[in-house]
């Protein structure tokens, strides 16, 4: 599907070359070590970015001329996957094919690669207004998290059991970090980001790869770099607490539990816990939805994710904030069938059919197929959907059973609006 | 069968209206593993007053059944229908709006089979008084997750103030007492009266072959038997175009206020082309104001005044419509006063020309050739523009025929200060300042 060529030591251009699209999708990753004060400092780099440039040095003249290209999209993220983060420059663009106009693709690569080389700089340093603006940017979408009680409660449990370790450090780092960086630390980030990150280009859309590798080669002069050594995934400690209670003014108690494996993503046994998982809580289908929320009429949402890099399992519930001992009675009696491999025919089949489904579905957008491809190629160069969908058939319910075995609940976590109610 | 190409788009529609009323689209993409299939009813959470099919007089149902119907519809005599796609690899979905329910699958795999079963679970009711009881705890969950949701209350929070007796203004999920109210024999009666076939479209969109799709369903819909159709009367009530409360804050544990201004259009009856072509220059006209190329948006996010979480909308419905401008702030008062401003401004000097327009337009013509990647998109808005009597693919070229004066037209009806409102979200802390 994506054709690979090298630019540089550590920096590859991928292309899939298709008329499946009416548009164009650029995808920039730039890799490094995942901490929080990097964090920190790669989200707000990744704001100023985006923001404005040299040739276009406000916020305004630069969307304006994204407007003019027919609406391109272009926004920078940072984001974290196991031990990395990655910051990434995505832009979408239509293809002239459906225009009157052409040269849309050529401009569209050209503020690419002014918005990375030629950022708006002032004695050296980022112009200090966007520079200010852009921190405060970023600790108020730290702080916003607040505001979404599910992800905020998953945070908070990953907080208590994982201090420190990459699983709990949020992709945008910590307000505290936010407010010490200086204008010269952000240079210097920047800097690394562009000459020392490891750096995989993805481009799909009705294009040739040589095109793209040619004009990335011309403009970009991105030099060699080492990729860095990767370092063994952090093991689990055990959390100081095994259940911890928060409260907040709210109407639903979310539960979030934590489950340890020593199955990570690179273990030839992650296809069957991708299935074990699919079995447990991943779908409508699964014990937890069909016991939790239909029997029992619990919950609205219930279900089990893993974490695939970083070992861990969770369960999600939004239940009534006095069913917590209840709930979690349930959801252990569900494990324990897991690991008991009492699982049906049915309950396999379905889940193999939905895995292979999703992935298949996610490969018919162009940023399914980057990420994807993004995550597989670590596994292996020359990846196959169809590799992964043939592991997937051949787990057994035993297997299953088997890596049940080595799962473990490690911590609850109950974000509570109890108290509060019982005060009013 | 009809077949439309649409030239510039590189897109082939076919349609045909069955005996039974029912509107079929099919959409195939070149390319796509994929299909999505959305079987949706003209029926949502405003239709609560209406006279059911075979009666005469009107009645008013609970808060919140059109939403109950469609969690119920899942459930069979033979156990669940989720289940159901499940084994046929299809994952399955549904959706109640304020004006329709959509049911849904998207499969890689088995497609006539999951078309069979979306076609048969929505067309075979099944209510017991006992499965209805056990719904009434998951919904209740349902709803008590959306009351800890902020953005969702504000919304919610804005459409009550700009309307006084719509029922657009009820919550669409209803509230964990209405929902008490809801009995077996209601979900038949609203069934039987919306999910008539000649209230329904069924959109098939990606990996599929038009001629034998169109057979398979036209077989499907030969088997079964149907009441004649009849004209649904739905009973709404007057509205006035003021907005119905100027200004509320609701407490909530937020970090930070958010704030909402919203407006509430003028023109409410309009269908077909002309609700496009306003609806488009309204949105166009917005994007000048409100945009992210705007002078509002540039002083706003300079000065601290909105960040990342800014957003601005505008939607209209036949009988209801709103435009939404809002961002999580500290200085809600002053954030809600620039959104003033900037309309008193434009109302006094219009300040855009051609160039405006064309930059505006071709950024919603891109926005629109991307969408066309996402067969979710094709379906969903498709069948919301086929409500109306619009075809999303027309929207192209009603772009390219809006001219200045339309935009400042359909502004004008969005521009009464009376039409106004501001709805604001605070932490409990600051209640006091």
């Amino acid at each position: 599907m994506f054709q690979t060529i090298n630019i540089a030591k550590g920096v590859n251009v991928h292309v899939n070359e298709t008329t499946q699209f009416k548009t164009i999708n650029f995808s920039i990753r730039f890799k490094d070590k995942l901490t929080k004060e990097k964090a920190s400092a790669r989200s707000i780099l990744a704001n100023v970015l985006q923001h404005s440039n040299e040739v276009y040095p406000s916020h305004t003249a630069l969307r304006m001329v994204l407007d003019d290209l027919y609406g391109t999209s272009l926004y920078m993220d940072s984001s974290k996957r196991g031990n990395e983060h990655i910051v990434t420059l995505n832009v979408e663009t239509v293809n002239d094919e459906y225009l009157s106009e052409t040269g849309v693709l050529e401009k569209v690569m050209n503020l690419m690669y002014i918005v990375l080389f030629k950022p708006n700089f002032e004695d050296g340093l980022f112009k200090p207004s966007i520079f200010e603006r852009e921190k405060s940017a970023i600790k108020q979408r730290i702080e916003s998290l607040f505001d979404e009680k599910t992800r905020y409660a998953q945070q908070r449990m990953l907080e208590h059991a994982l201090p420190g370790h990459p699983a709990s450090i949020s992709p945008n780092g910590t307000i505290e970090d936010v407010e010490s960086m200086t204008n010269e630390q952000l240079v210097a980030e920047y800097r690394t980001m562009i000459e020392e990150n490891e750096i995989e280009i993805y481009a799909v859309g009705d294009i040739q790869p040589e095109t793209i590798a040619a004009y990335i080669r011309e403009y970009f002069h991105f030099s060699d770099r080492e990729k860095p050594v990767s370092a063994p995934p952090l093991e689990l400690k055990k959390p100081k607490e095994p259940r911890v209670l928060e409260f907040e003014v709210m109407k639903q108690g979310k539960l979030h539990m934590a489950f340890y494996t020593p199955i990570t993503f690179h273990d030839e046994k992650f296809p069957i816990m991708q299935v074990m998982n699919g079995v447990f809580g991943g779908y409508a289908h699964s014990k937890l939805f069909v016991n939790i929320r239909e029997k029992e009429s619990m919950a609205y949402y219930v279900s089990s994710s893993y974490a695939s890099h970083f070992g861990l399992l969770f369960v999600l519930a939004g239940i009534d904030a006095n069913l917590e001992e209840k709930a979690v009675k349930l959801i252990l009696e569900q494990f324990e069938e897991v690991k008991q491999g009492h699982i049906s025919d049915t309950e396999l089949d379905q889940t193999k059919a939905l895995l292979t489904n999703q992935l298949k579905e996610a490969l018919d957008s162009a940023r399914g197929q980057i990420e994807i491809y993004d995550q597989y190629m670590e596994l292996s160069e020359t990846f196959e959907p169809e590799d992964i969908i043939a592991r997937w058939k051949n787990v057994s319910k035993e297997d299953i059973a088997a890596v049940a075995q080595d799962i473990s609940l490690e911590m609850t976590y109950f974000l509570s609006g109890k108290e509060e109610d019982s005060n009013e | 069968m009809n077949k439309v190409h649409f030239e510039q788009l590189d897109e082939t529609l076919y349609h045909e209206k069955l005996d039974n009323g029912l509107e079929v689209y099919i959409l195939p993409k070149k390319g796509f593993s994929k299909t999505f299939a959305t079987f949706t009813t003209k029926y949502g959470s405003i239709d609560n007053n209406f006279v059911p099919i075979g009666k005469t007089e009107p009645i008013q149902v609970p808060d919140g059944i059109a939403h109950f119907l469609e969690h119920k519809m899942f459930e069979k005599e033979e156990g669940d229908i989720f289940q159901q796609f499940s084994k046929q690899g299809a994952s399955a979905n549904a959706f109640t709006s304020f004006t329709r329910t959509a049911y849904l699958f998207s499969a890689t795999d088995l497609i006539e089979e999951n078309v069979e079963t979306l076609l048969d679970f929505v067309q075979e009711p099944y209510f017991t008084e006992k499965t209805v009881e056990k719904e009434k705890g998951i919904i209740a969950q349902e709803i008590t997750m959306y009351d800890d949701q902020p953005d969702w209350r504000l919304y919610f929070g804005m459409i009550e103030n700009l309307y006084k007796n719509h029922p657009v203004k009820i919550d669409i999920a209803g509230t964990v007492e209405s929902i008490q109210d809801i009995t077996a024999e209601h979900l038949y009666t609203c069934y039987h009266t919306f999910y008539h076939p000649s209230n329904m479209v069924l959109f098939i969109v990606g990996s599929v072959e038009p001629e034998s799709m169109m057979a398979l369903v036209k077989e499907n819909q030969a088997k079964k038997t149907f009441e004649k159709p009849e004209e649904i009367v739905r009973i709404y009530p007057e509205e006035p175009v003021e907005a119905a409360i100027k200004e509320r804050t609701l407490e909530m544990s937020v970090q930070k206020p958010k704030v909402f201004v919203g407006i509430k259009p003028e023109v409410l009856d309009l269908s077909g082309e002309q609700m496009m072509k306003h609806e488009l220059a309204a949105q166009l006209a917005f994007e000048l104001l409100f945009g992210r190329t705007s002078d509002f948006y540039h002083h706003a996010y300079e000065s601290g005044l909105i960040d990342e979480s800014y957003s601005f909308d505008y939607s209209l419905e036949n009988g209801f419509g709103y435009a939404l401008i809002g961002s999580d702030t500290q200085q809600p008062e002053e954030l809600a006063k620039e959104i003033d401003n900037t309309i008193q401004r434009a109302l006094e000097l219009w300040p855009f020309g051609q160039a405006d327009l064309d930059r505006v337009r071709r950024k919603k013509i891109g926005f629109f050739l991307r969408a066309l990647n996402s067969p979710e998109y094709i379906a969903n808005q498709f069948t919301r523009y086929a409500f109306n009597d619009m075809n999303l693919f027309d929207v192209v070229p009603a772009l390219e025929a809006l001219e200045v004066q339309d935009l400042q037209a359909a502004f004008y009806t969005v521009s009464l200060e009376s039409q106004r409102s501001v709805f604001t979200i605070v932490p409990p802390e600051k209640e006091s300042e």
